[in-house]
């Protein structure tokens, strides 16, 4: 075409290109400051632990063996939860935690990769054979949670879940050992 | 003409090109513009429904680490 009168002049491309680039520099940059910002102030951050553990004696000894899971108060006042995720069942099914302290969930797997969310809160991890999953936690309300696995493991994995009970801080007595059980309804 | 024979019609390239220029130019103006306030609208929405999540769901839902 010899007219090329009604064509858009390069600079005017390039101006629009470098005004798009530039306004998505800018989220780009908003959005890993909220995300940084979230992580210093609001101490939210994507959980991240890694550490071994041998799936195959998981049952038989060390933190994971039967007598240690569910939840158990320290003498320095430290609320830990140790679960079992396997095909298709946790162990212990209720978990007891206190309302507004802050508790360490601990979950390990003998068999197939995992995952669980509880409901209403950010709590969201996989649990993969070999390694310890951790999530340092606060439950803000009383009340049952429902957490389920979130990850395909079987024919069972509809059937996989259990019940996080946040209990007053004031109700939650722990027995000699330092152990915590669900209070039965 | 022959009916075997291509008539102008069946080749678009052929037709006579009536379009004012002037108003080809001005069209051609605006359509930038369009197609920034499109994008853009459909990138802020999506920010907008990225900040409510955040502040009405993320944000309640408490401390993790």
């Amino acid at each position: 075409m010899s007219d090329r009168s009604h064509e858009i002049p390069e600079r005017w491309i390039l101006h629009t290109e470098l005004l798009w680039a530039f306004g998505v520099g800018v989220l780009v940059a908003a959005t890993i400051s909220i995300i940084v910002f979230t992580a210093l102030t609001r101490n939210i951050n994507p959980p991240s632990n890694v550490e071994r553990v041998d799936p195959k004696t998981l049952h038989l000894s060390g933190e994971f063996a039967e007598q240690n899971l569910g939840t158990v108060v320290a003498a320095d006042g430290t609320v830990t939860a140790r679960i079992i995720a396997t095909q298709f069942m946790f162990a212990p099914h209720c978990i007891a935690v206190p309302q507004r302290r802050p508790v360490t969930l601990r979950f390990a797997s003998p068999d197939v990769i995992h995952g669980i969310l509880i409901t209403g809160t950010n709590v969201n991890t996989m649990v993969v054979p070999g390694y310890v999953a951790q999530v340092h936690t606060e439950f803000t309300r009383t009340g049952e949670l429902l957490m389920p696995c979130h990850e395909y493991c079987g024919l069972g994995h509809s059937e996989m879940w259990a019940n996080v009970q946040v209990l007053p801080a004031a109700e939650v007595k722990p027995d000699r050992d330092g152990r915590v059980t669900c209070a039965q309804h | 003409m022959p009916a075997d024979q291509p008539r102008a019609a069946d080749n678009p390239f052929e037709e006579p090109d009536d379009i004012d220029e002037a108003a080809l130019t001005a069209v051609l103006r605006t359509v930038p513009l369009g197609a920034a306030v499109l994008a853009g609208g459909a990138v802020a929405l999506l920010v907008l429904a990225y900040l409510l999540i955040y502040l009405w769901i993320f944000l309640p839902r408490g401390v993790v680490g």
